[in-house]
């Protein structure tokens, strides 16, 4: 099981009356490829936020990989991240006095595991983020460029490959595609999809743009879901 | 070293207005050492200026005008002491050694001092270190002058060279004694005190320079007799060995005792003096006057390159707070790769420290230059050696000071990294 929710409820504040997130049981199994859909203000970015164990539930359970991530400690759940859960934001991914390959590895730099990982693939990091960008179709030119010149679509491919390099057993991709339009949306969410089928990482992806559920072997409305409580 | 690595990466790519804060806080940094080099190196020159000589008596002024006059070449005696004055002080009880000393003349701005030859061996500087010649020998006639190692230096004689002494002070003196030249015999090494700055001729020689009647030629014979001048009280004019002359009066004369204990009694004496208005000091005292009296200036200047610093690692604290609120993408991207909220704290203290220390090695590095180009300065027009040397243990636990004001100033934007990325998390929420 790759996340495992039950009876959960969050709070930002503790004498909130109605809980900013509910959620009775959401299952995931490894390897799968989850739409997680909704409107603005539903609680994505909440939902995320506790899944990438920045934030801890207020009731209930919430497991990834088996592990109870509210019963770690501050430390472990940040290491718990940095091995196991890639990130992709919206938009601004990159940092801008990196170089792409050097934003890439940067992905297992706060993780021994993940640097182990992609050790196994490729004889060094440089190498492997540079085997990642190739594959996700940023060409040879661009890996050492400033990443201010790069388009917004090369931008996310860059992101992509850092939330793949050293292959997390899980990745969340918050919004990646709302600034690319429909053609590039979908071209990336294959990329993606391809990548995490090689790396057999289960892939959560959040967007409030229903047009992409087609795409999706699992749909979640985060509505619904939260009205089965 | 992932973290040094990229507070590295990210100050090079800001490195506009880094480079701006570097430079603020490298101007501050040069002000401090600068300021404290000076101050320390001006009251070694300052103290080093004479030692060995019990009293300086001259006119009755104020005890650090007469030092200053009469040592320093800096203002000059409204009055001097008369000859008799001198002959009679100099044969009291338990004087060792007497130098007369006339000042008032200058040769292309530099002091021209008309002494006996004992200058030479009883004036003393530093830790009573007596005068050496570098080239030639004291003076033995009356148209022979010995040069401080600054004048030949800066002015380019050496032995043989013939030179002119003008009447008055100042490079444009308005007659100039052509028909009185001097050969240089003695070039003295350098001694880091005005002595370096001075031209030494004998002090029968000041009194010819000023009469009218040239009979400077008559002087030109050879003899071996220098000792004589010891025996002022032959007082011959036109006797050629006499290098003292008889003038009617002497700027200032420095007294050696047999014994430091004779010092109190004849300083009373000297104050008390019946037939002149006298004034005896004791050298390494008003020395410590004077100095007493520049500390306030030196506290002061102390004081605002303190504030200097202070402003420099204000400016560097905003730089990093405007900087911050942009960078909380930044915060939560590493953040979202496993950094934990201490590793962006140390981050931003890493870049803070940086800045700090490329300020400070920046300022070391204009601070050299500056003492560099301004040691000549401060030799020939303030009479302060320069030690360009390694940094004092003081001068760095100076940088060490501000390194460690630059850490606790980057304290504060670094804790507001701390709490961003623990509120923030992996919203941007900007």
């Amino acid at each position: 099981m790759m996340i495992d929710i039950k009876q959960l409820s969050f709070k930002w504040q503790k004498h909130q009356i109605k809980p900013t997130l509910a959620i009775a049981s959401l299952e995931v199994i490894k390897g799968e490829h989850v739409f997680l859909h909704g409107p603005s203000g539903c609680g994505k970015s909440t939902l995320l936020a506790l899944l990438a164990g920045i934030n801890q539930p207020t009731s209930g359970t919430l497991k990834i990989l088996d592990c109870e991530l509210n019963q770690l400690s501050n430390s472990k759940r940040d290491a718990f991240r940095a091995d196991h859960i890639g990130y992709i934001f919206q938009n601004f991914n990159l940092l801008p006095y990196l170089s792409p390959l050097e934003n890439v590895t940067l992905g297992c730099q706060f993780s021994k595991l993940r640097q182990k990982k992609a050790l196994t693939t490729s004889s060094s990091l440089h190498q492997e983020a540079s085997r990642l960008l190739n594959a996700l179709g940023l060409d040879e030119q661009f890996h050492q460029q400033n990443v201010a010149n790069l388009s917004i679509g090369q931008q996310q491919r860059v992101a992509a490959a850092r939330a793949f390099i050293g292959s997390p057993e899980l990745i969340i991709a918050d919004e990646p595609t709302s600034a690319l339009d429909s053609n590039n949306r979908q071209a990336f969410i294959k990329l993606l999809f391809e990548q995490a089928q090689a790396a057999n990482s289960t892939l959560v992806f959040v967007s409030h743009d229903d047009s992409l559920q087609p795409l999706f072997n699992r749909n979640i409305d985060l509505i619904a879901l939260q009205e089965q409580v | 070293m992932v973290l040094v690595k990229l507070a590295i990466s990210s100050l090079y790519n800001r490195r506009a207005s880094v480079f701006l804060t570097l430079l603020t806080i490298a101007i501050s940094v040069m002000l401090l050492l600068s300021i404290e080099r000076v101050r320390v190196d001006a009251k070694s020159s300052f103290s080093n200026t004479i030692s060995g000589t019990d009293l300086i008596v001259g006119a009755r002024t104020g005890d650090i005008q007469l030092l200053l006059s009469s040592v320093f070449r800096i203002g000059h005696a409204n009055n001097g002491v008369s000859w008799q004055s001198y002959q009679y002080i100099k044969q009291q009880r338990g004087v060792k050694w007497s130098i007369p000393l006339s000042l008032g003349d200058s040769h292309k701005g530099q002091a021209v001092l008309g002494t006996s030859a004992d200058y030479f061996q009883h004036y003393k500087f530093a830790k009573k270190q007596p005068l050496s010649f570098s080239q030639g020998r004291p003076f033995q006639h009356l148209n022979e002058v010995v040069l401080g190692a600054q004048v030949a230096k800066s002015l380019g004689y050496s032995l043989g060279d013939s030179i002119i002494i003008s009447h008055g002070m100042g490079n444009t003196s308005f007659h100039h004694h052509d028909d009185n030249p001097f050969t240089v015999v003695g070039v003295l090494n350098a001694t880091g005190t005005p002595v370096d700055k001075t031209l030494h001729i004998p002090l029968a020689a000041i009194e010819q320079i000023h009469s009218t009647n040239h009979t400077s030629h008559e002087h030109e014979h050879e003899h071996e007799h220098e000792h004589e001048h010891e025996h002022e009280h032959e007082h011959e004019h036109e006797k050629p060995t006499d290098l003292i002359g008889n003038p009617k009066q002497i700027t200032a004369f420095l007294i050696g005792f047999d014994s430091p204990l004779y010092t109190l009694q004849v300083r009373r004496n000297i104050n008390q003096f019946k037939d002149e208005a006298l004034l005896a000091i004791m050298p390494g005292v008003t020395l410590r006057e004077l100095w007493e009296m520049l500390t306030i200036v030196e506290k002061i200047l102390l004081l605002f390159s303190i504030v200097v610093v202070l402003v420099s690692l204000l400016g560097m604290l905003t730089t990093l707070l405007a900087n911050l609120n942009q960078r909380r993408r930044e915060l939560a991207i590493l953040r979202s790769v496993g950094a934990r909220p201490w590793h962006l704290f140390a981050l931003i203290s890493i870049e803070s420290l940086l800045t700090t220390f490329l300020g400070c090695l920046a300022g070391c590095g204009l601070f050299y230059l500056l003492m560099a180009l301004a040691s000549g300065y401060l030799q020939s027009h303030a009479g302060i050696t320069i030690t360009i040397a390694m940094l004092s243990s003081y001068e760095l636990m100076l940088i060490g000071a501000i390194m460690a004001a630059g850490f606790i100033v980057g304290l504060i934007p670094a804790s507001r990294a701390y709490f961003y990325s623990l509120s923030d998390g992996m919203s941007i929420k900007i």
